[in-house]
């Protein structure tokens, strides 16, 4: 390969230093001000070294329980959901990597082609049904929508992880007389967690962040850490940013903390799920 | 780029199966374990959209029954010009977002190709705006653009430059709207495009480079060419996602003012939750839902070929 020279590679440093300080300052300028009193928050140039407090951690605990609630209710939701995508699409992954008919691809091709709706516009019939049947703001209904949203990506990334291993280890199992029930638990499943996996984290961000649906779902209960936060932006008395900085944190933090951990799997799941076919 | 076909034939199952003598058990079993997934995609998305569309021609709304109307709705909608002002706003911020997170995304991905140190550090950093809600990204932006405190906005005044002026002029909430979309979902585009180029062979590149080949002409005659498939799935997959941009824009200023900034998911959203008219609500959904399927219509029949080819 060509060698690169020293200005080539100061243009470089000085490019992928923009790209780092774009996606990281907004999250880190707002972290850091959650452990500033409230006279700090919009020093300019704002001061990198200051005495920490956590004033903004206990008023929003004081005065906001509501957003204790509703990160309860997130983390009820963003399980209940991953754990019905991951059941779903892994047992309809494996169905469509290892048969075909007619009928099978043409759910497939549906699943896909259901991907390209809006999911905005089924708000329309949905709200004043899910109303009469009592099920707005309740988490099963969000886990539900959340799950609908997220099968069809899934199901094609379970399918091709699925598609990847030896036929031969099933077929074996299968002499030696084990069910499809069992194969499944025991041979398929474990040799396809990094898909799980990859399923996983997609869903886990998905719903722990999502808000549209949210916002338009639940009105008290089942209310998500999300909405919370943009009430507590959109007061008419004055924002208290340093409250809200503390409750952003509080809810960025942990699945920040996956996806960095688990970011190859991230890859993996974007190529296997969402662009090679 | 198929992934491995498995065929029809030599499956454990169903030589399980014949050996039992009964294959429609095992026929049973499949549809039994796609039911969840076909169950949920039909509840929630398929049997709605074809709601949707019988309710855009009918008039009705809370306590009323829904009255046969036609096109009347379609009508409405399309001599509303607050409809056409949302068509043009998400017309300009879908655009705008596709083309620009693919520069910024394909540059990305292109510097972070060859050897770098720490990669996988700057890796995480890029990803990390795919972990930030909706809500808290515009609690970020708008701790830097608050008129006269926010940061970028005290940088301007110093530098004697206009102020922002985002919550009331709606070019400028687009704009910002935009960026913030962009910030949230250049990994995505990111992503993709990277995981391309490292499919690129390097023996291919090396051998061009003997054959005295510019650094522009790699990129543009084998690179580019390459990866070309994955963009163009990066491409249709941010433009079906940014029809649906709503968060970005409603947290900022819901549209305002005076609706001049709204975008179609947020006239749907209004139409319907503010004033309950169902029939324009879901003839926006049903306008919003056509121009997804002929953006993706391409994909959709390369995809529908491919998925019944081996049927």
């Amino acid at each position: 390969m060509r060698k690169r020279t020293p200005v080539e590679r100061l243009v470089r440093g000085g490019l992928i230093a923009l790209a780092l300080a774009w996606s990281a300052i907004p999250i880190l300028l707002v972290v850091l001000s959650s452990f500033k009193e409230a006279s700090q928050i919009f020093e300019v140039p704002p001061a990198l070294v200051f005495r920490p407090t956590l004033d903004n951690y206990r008023a929003l605990w004081n005065e906001r329980p509501e957003f204790f609630r509703a990160l309860r209710s997130s983390l009820i939701v963003t399980m209940g959901t991953t754990l019905l995508t991951i059941v779903a699409s892994t047992l309809a992954g494996y169905v469509y990597a290892r048969y075909r008919n007619r009928l099978l691809s043409g759910t497939a091709f549906g699943m896909l082609a259901a991907r390209m709706l809006p999911p905005i516009i089924i708000t329309v019939p949905l709200f004043p049904i899910l109303n009469a049947l009592r099920m707005n703001d309740t988490h099963i209904l969000l886990v539900l929508l959340y799950a609908a949203f997220y099968v069809s990506l899934g199901t094609w990334i379970m399918r091709s992880f699925v598609a990847q291993l030896p036929i031969e280890l099933e077929e074996a199992a299968a002499v030696d007389g084990a069910g499809l029930l069992a194969i499944l638990v025991r041979v398929v499943f474990p040799l396809v967690v990094p898909g799980v996996i990859a399923v996983a984290i997609f869903v886990v961000v998905f719903a722990w962040n999502e808000y549209v649906f949210a916002m338009i779902f639940t009105t008290r209960n089942a209310k998500t850490a999300p909405v919370v936060i943009a009430e507590m932006l959109g007061t008419v008395e004055g924002v208290q940013w340093g409250v809200i900085f503390a409750a952003a944190t509080v809810q960025l933090v942990p699945v920040l903390a996956l996806v960095i951990a688990l970011q190859r799997y991230l890859v993996a799941g974007l190529t296997a799920g969402a662009v090679k076919q | 780029m198929a992934a491995p076909a498995a065929t029809a034939e030599a499956l454990p199952v169903n030589r399980r199966a014949r050996r039992v003598g009964d294959r429609r058990t095992v026929r049973a079993l499949h549809y039994a374990m796609l039911s969840p997934t076909l169950a949920l995609l039909l509840a929630f998305l398929v049997l709605p959209a074809i709601y949707v569309a019988w309710l855009s021609v009918n008039s009705s709304t809370y306590g009323q029954d829904a009255r046969f109307v036609g096109t009347a709705n379609y009508a409405q909608l399309f001599a509303d010009p607050i409809f056409w002002r949302a068509f043009w706003n998400t017309f300009f911020v879908v655009n705008g977002i596709v083309y620009v997170e693919l520069l910024l995304g394909l540059g990305l991905a292109l510097l972070l190709s060859g050897p770098v140190p720490a990669k996988a550090v700057i890796i995480a950093v890029i990803l990390a705006p795919y972990a930030i809600t909706e809500s808290s990204g515009i609690v970020m932006w708008r701790y830097l653009v608050e008129p006269d405190v926010g940061m970028v906005s005290y940088a301007l005044g110093r530098l004697g430059l206009p102020q922002l002026d985002w919550s009331t002029s709606p070019a400028q909430t687009l704009l910002l709207a935009s960026t913030i979309a962009i910030w949230h979902h250049l990994p995505f585009t990111f992503l993709i495009l990277y995981a391309a180029l490292t499919t690129v062979p390097k023996d291919i590149l090396e051998a061009s480079e003997i054959d005295g080949a510019s650094r522009w002409q790699q990129f543009r005659l084998i690179t580019l060419r390459l990866i070309m498939p994955a963009i163009l799935i990066a491409v249709l997959f941010r433009y079906i996602f940014a029809i649906r941009t709503f968060a970005e824009v409603w947290l900022l200023t819901e549209g305002g003012p005076a609706r001049l900034s709204e975008v179609l998911a947020i006239y749907l959203y209004r139409e319907m939750f503010k004033y309950h008219q169902f029939g324009m609500a879901s003839a926006t959904g049903c306008f919003m839902l056509v121009m997804s399927l002929l953006i993706a219509l391409p994909y959709l029949r390369r995809m529908y070929r491919e998925t019944l080819r081996h049927a």
